[in-house]
């Protein structure tokens, strides 16, 4: 059983997929049904796993050989242990319930079936990520994500819109899956395997067997996080990912594929921990290491999407936003050499912001598509339900006691003060920043009065919507009970009581605590001077300048279509060039062209009339003569 | 009489037989046509089914009737773990290439005769173990290809497209000729039998200034029929005005001639001379993967577009080559068989595209996996697996040159890597996004998709084809090995072209190639 459940896990996602896309796709309540049951079954055996006795304690592995060549040996396998169970749990909940609200926001569409053979697709590339045993398995699916992501975003493809965000959200990720792939390739040949156990062993009889090349290895394999999980300066697919149906954002840009990302950092944490060395040509940047740049970027998210995120007008971009900055603060936790917390925050983050965007798709719903959150207002009296559980959802997100928020947010913060001032300081201020973008989005949508058109009655989704709102809710309510850290670290469950854990906060680093209340009471205070009650935003006209450049992303996406698109379109224009007039034109047309010049040079010869040959004969022999008589 | 024998002998003794019936019943030429290939594409599932994965770098299912004695010419045909992967792909791009014939609606029977003798050269090509024939085979089946795109092809420019192919391939099969005469000169004179040639030079190997001068022909030779930057301009051209089966067939399976011609003839037999020219060889591949690929962004239409993708995927099998490591060589034959698939996908698509809009200009498409919803996924998934996505058969065959690659030459792997992740998706994806995605014009809100099972049976089979091996890569790559490694090992035997990065000392550290040896 400790063998079968995985591999049913991993595999009933895509024996859904591939039933729906070959056999069921006329009846879309059964497609619908294979692809639900196939991870909520997913989910109870995951449940299963974590009750076996001893299934949780001892990592182990069951693998097949999938390719071997030349030394090369490339298992497909599954790694079971406490940090995938952890993510398996965390990928089946969070993505169980959203299928299940799929079939209700969902229910209107012609490509029904489609819709959910490419859920199912997804589920299953993630989980493979999940399971991965070694760099190449964990490749293929890292793809495999990237791609059914990609046809999720650009699932309503007649909307140019969303057409372009696919292509976009996939080829960003490329960019960063170059990287990987390119670390991948150099751990291998420093290290001769791409297995992550037995890479770590060999690390550890050798810490210097990566040599030179350790420093650039880790931050290699940091780009596939960087793409994955948005991280400047790949961060701005994600934005623009908003334009696939809602419960995908939910599933797939906020709770699940954006935190492979960290997932794959806490799993090869062991290569960013290794000694810091670079190689000659990079010396001036010794004595920077893998993980302080991973530290770095992780803030510098964290804060630049909180500032953008204040100034978003449509309510899942305020959302995508806000999720980037909370991933930043996952990959700081990571680069703090924490991946625990930052599991910890993976784990409760993909419950509230999955809360969060199923909120925000009742409200899409129930407002004919209206996203904008200026054309809302006053929704919490039409829709109660969705108001609470958005409530907690964002109380969590600003880490208010004793939601699951709270703990995992107050545990990156206390390693931050433990290691660096000056990142909690700013981590501080993506705190208050966060608790503003929030506060006002709940302001401005539920608070108020109604600023939509008259005739819109909005109203509740049916249960098979709310139902897992929530299942979230009381997911986000209790997560903080769970003690994630200590499972990830190997400890018997249990041993502190329920109560000091809980209080743990408290105890361990009271002053952290306090800040992190302080910032989120003075986030709130800042939404409720600025919004309550507001029309319209305040910001643009007190602060113009500042709300523009917020407005336009900071303009960085605008800086990037022009200059690196701009140039990679210059670059082929400039191939295209040389392929048509140099190689094709003036290389093989000139030899083609003096070959037929010769030829027609020749012709002129040849021109029928006996004159001319006696002519040309009468030359031959002039000059034959000339030349035999000199 | 050898299964290979059979296969080979089934296309020429069906044309015989057409040829002689009256061209007025259209139906029964492409009737036969597609029996016939089908026939052959069982016969060869089963002999890759049957081929002993033992011994696979030993010749199997061996034919040998002598035929010019004093030249040491003779009929020989067996396929070894290389080959046998390359004559089942073959098989089955013939038999979708078939199927893909209904689209030719003038003189039936002259075009389904060139058809059938234009299978009959490909794979002859690769099963057959003599020189001479190996070179004729493959005469056989270029010439119709210049036949079919000058008469049945398509577009403004099918002439000059059959007047340049003609003249180009013509070129390199002429400097071809020339390089394999040497090595037949080189060899005493006495056979033109591929496996005792590679015997001779495995024991007394020619000597190296010799090598040194006929490597380059060779290259140059095989180069040319296989689109080696910058002898490529051909291939796009020529795919754009051909008729879609002769462009299935050729850019599937035929052009894999001259590359399999590399692995086959001019690697074993002067690998000395090879040696100098693999660093070339692997810049010249980054000219396919980077620069055509380049130039594939830029196309206007998806035919083009389609055939700068093919250049550029030949990119990945030079590479390979270039390696000279058993994982590149190994993952440059998977390549082969996963983008002969891809290439008779794309094109049979695009040109049932083609039949249902008459233009296949990327602006003035649009929209059209609503209406046509099994042709448009059928052509994202091939653009998909064009930009190497896993699942499909390139993935596997990517991987393993860029993990073959990587130990010897860092820098163009890492240039190559960039070129297939990033300028691939491009390209690909703006296929897909200009033709399938955005608002449907108006002119095609009636298009006709593949509705039709039996016409649709060819594009499931090569998907099909491509995901089995794009997920299962092992039954492949274990027949592919061993004859890589024989390849791969006089390339290895003098001391390995400096790395940029030097490798560490410590056997641990070590790429486990060669720690294991």
């Amino acid at each position: 059983m400790q063998t079968l459940f995985p591999w049913l896990i991993l595999l009933l996602p895509l024996a859904a997929a591939a039933l729906i896309s070959l056999f069921t796709r006329p009846h879309r309540d059964l497609s619908a049904r294979l692809s639900i049951g196939a991870i909520v079954a997913g989910f109870w055996l995951t449940l299963l796993l974590f009750a076996l006795p001893g299934a949780a304690a001892q990592a182990y592995e069951t693998r097949i050989p999938w390719l071997a060549a030349g030394g090369l040996q490339i298992d497909f396998g599954l790694r079971i242990d406490r940090l995938s169970l952890l993510m398996a749990l965390v990928v089946t909940a969070v993505g169980g319930a959203i299928h299940i609200y799929s079939y209700e926001y969902m229910r209107g569409e012609r490509r029904f079936s489609t819709y959910f053979a490419c859920l199912s697709l997804f589920t299953f590339a993630m989980l493979g990520v999940v399971f991965a045993p070694n760099f190449v398995q964990m490749f293929f699916f890292w793809e495999l994500v990237g791609v059914s992501s990609y046809l999720l975003i650009g699932f309503w493809f007649e909307r140019p819109a969303a057409a372009d965000a696919g292509l976009k959200a996939f080829l960003v990720n490329r960019v960063g899956d170059l990287g990987f792939l390119l670390g991948i390739l150099l751990v291998w040949s420093r290290l001769g395997s791409v297995h992550f156990g037995e890479l770590e062993r060999r690390l550890a009889e050798n810490p210097a067997a990566l040599g030179a090349m350790a420093t650039v290895a880790g931050l290699l394999i940091f780009c596939g996080a960087l793409g994955k999980s948005a991280q400047f300066p790949l961060h701005i697919w994600l934005p623009d990912a908003m334009e696939g149906p809602t419960p995908v954002s939910a599933l797939i840009h906020a709770a699940t594929m954006v935190a492979a990302g960290v997932y794959m950092l806490a799993r090869v944490f062991f290569l960013l921990a290794a000694t810091p060395h670079w190689p000659a040509a990079l010396h001036f940047l010794e004595g920077l290491d893998a993980l302080e740049i991973i530290r770095i970027i992780g803030l510098f998210t964290a804060l630049m999407a909180g500032l953008i995120a204040l100034q978003q007008d449509d309510i899942k971009r305020v959302l995508a936003y806000s999720t980037l900055s909370q991933l930043g603060y996952m990959v700081m936790a990571i680069g703090l050499g924490q991946p625990g917390p930052a599991m910890f925050h993976l784990a409760t983050h993909a419950g509230f912001k999955a809360l969060l965007f199923l909120g925000a798709g009742a409200i899409i719903l129930a407002l004919h598509h209206e996203q904008d959150i200026w054309r809302m207002g006053g929704l919490r009296r039409a829709m109660p339900l969705t108001f609470w559980t958005f409530l907690i959802a964002t109380l969590a997100l600003c880490a208010v006691p004793p939601l699951g928020g709270f703990y995992s947010k107050e545990s990156i913060l206390a390693h931050a003060w433990h290691q660096d001032k000056l990142v909690f300081a700013l981590a501080w201020c993506g705190s208050v920043l966060t608790a503003l973008y929030m506060f006002r989005l709940v302001l401005v949508v539920f608070g108020g009065s109604p600023r939509r058109p008259r005739d819109a009655q909005p109203h509740e989704p049916s249960h098979i919507a709310t139902w897992p709102m929530l299942f979230l809710a009381g997911l986000t309510v209790l997560a903080g009970g769970a003690d994630v850290e200590g499972f990830l670290a190997g400890g018997a469950q249990g041993t502190a009581s329920l109560a000091s854990r809980l209080a743990g906060p408290l105890a361990h680093a009271p002053f952290v605590m306090l800040a992190g209340l302080a910032a989120t009471g003075l986030g709130f205070a800042m939404a409720w001077g600025l919004y309550r009650g507001a029309y319209r935003d305040p910001l643009p006209a007190r602060w113009s300048t500042l709300a523009s450049a917020l407005r336009q992303r900071l303009l960085l996406d605008a800086w990037y279509a022009r200059w690196i698109g701009g140039s990679f379109e210059a670059l082929a224009c400039l191939a295209s060039g040389v392929d048509r007039w140099i190689i094709a034109g003036a290389a093989v047309r000139g030899v083609h062209g003096s070959v037929e010049l010769t030829g027609r040079l020749l012709r002129l010869a040849q021109t029928g009339k006996v004159s001319t040959y006696a002519f040309a004969l009468g030359c031959g022999v002039a000059a034959l003569l000339y030349w035999l008589i000199r | 009489m050898s299964i290979l024998t059979v296969i080979l002998l089934l296309p020429l003794l069906a044309l015989a037989a057409l040829a002689a019936w009256p061209s007025r019943q259209r139906v029964m030429f492409q009737a036969v046509t597609i029996g016939i290939t089908f026939v052959e594409l069982v016969l060869a599932s089963l002999a890759a089914w049957q081929f002993d994965v033992s011994a696979a770098q030993s010749f199997q299912f061996v034919q040998k009737v002598p035929w010019i004695p004093s030249l040491g010419i003779s009929f020989h045909v067996g396929v070894d773990g290389l080959s046998v992967g390359l004559v089942w792909m073959a098989t089955l791009v013939s038999f979708a290439a078939a199927c893909a014939s209904w689209e030719i609606r003038e003189r039936v029977k002259t075009f389904h005769l060139l058809l059938l003798l234009m299978n009959a050269g490909v794979l002859g090509a690769f099963a057959s173990l003599d020189l001479f024939f190996f070179y004729i085979f493959h005469e056989l089946a270029l010439v119709p290809t210049f036949l079919m795109i000058g008469i049945w092809g398509r577009g403004g420019q099918r002439s000059y497209a059959a007047f340049k192919i003609t003249l180009y391939l013509g070129l390199g099969s002429m400097v071809l000729l020339l390089g394999l005469l040497a090595v037949f000169f080189l060899a005493g004179q006495t056979t033109f039998d591929m496996v005792e040639l590679a015997a001779q030079a495995r024991q007394s190997p020619f000597p190296v200034a010799r090598q040194q001068a006929v490597f380059p022909l060779l290259l140059l030779g095989f180069g040319i029929l296989a689109s080696l930057w910058p002898f490529h301009t051909w291939a796009p051209l020529a795919y754009g005005a051909a008729p879609t089966p002769t462009a299935m067939l050729h850019a599937g399976a035929l052009k894999k001639f001259g590359l399999y011609g590399l692995l086959r003839v001019a690697l074993p037999l002067v690998p000395d001379g090879a040696r100098d020219w693999m660093s070339v060889l692997a810049w010249l591949a980054l000219g396919n993967l980077l620069f055509c690929g380049l130039v594939a962004v830029r196309q206007k239409e998806l035919d083009r577009l389609i055939g700068y993708s093919s250049v550029a995927h030949m990119g990945f099998i030079f590479l390979g080559i270039a390696s000279g490591t058993a994982l590149g060589i190994t993952g440059a034959a998977v390549v082969m068989v996963a983008h002969g698939m891809l290439a008779a996908l794309s094109f049979g698509l695009s040109g049932h595209l083609y039949q249902q809009t008459r233009t296949l200009e990327l602006d003035r498409l649009g929209g059209l996996l609503r209406p046509m919803p099994f042709l448009g996924t059928a052509l994202v998934m091939a653009m998909l697996a064009a930009c190497g996505v896993p699942g499909f058969g390139n993935f596997p065959g990517e991987l393993l040159v860029f993990f073959g690659s990587w130990p010897p030459r860092p820098a163009a792997t890492a240039i190559a890597a960039a070129a297939a992740l990033v300028v691939g998706a491009v390209y690909a994806l703006r296929a897909v996004r200009k033709a399938l995605h955005g608002p449907l014009p108006d002119a095609w809100q009636a298009a006709d998709d593949l509705s039709n099972p039996w016409r649709r049976l060819p594009f499931v089979l090569l998907l099909a084809g491509l995901i089995g091996l794009g997920c299962f890569p092992g039954p492949l790559v274990d027949r592919i090995q061993p004859a890589a490694a024989a390849i791969a090992r006089p390339l290895e035997s003098a001391p390995a072209p400096a790395a940029l990065i030097p490798l560490p000392a410590a056997a641990l550290t070590r790429p486990p190639e060669e720690a294991s040896r």
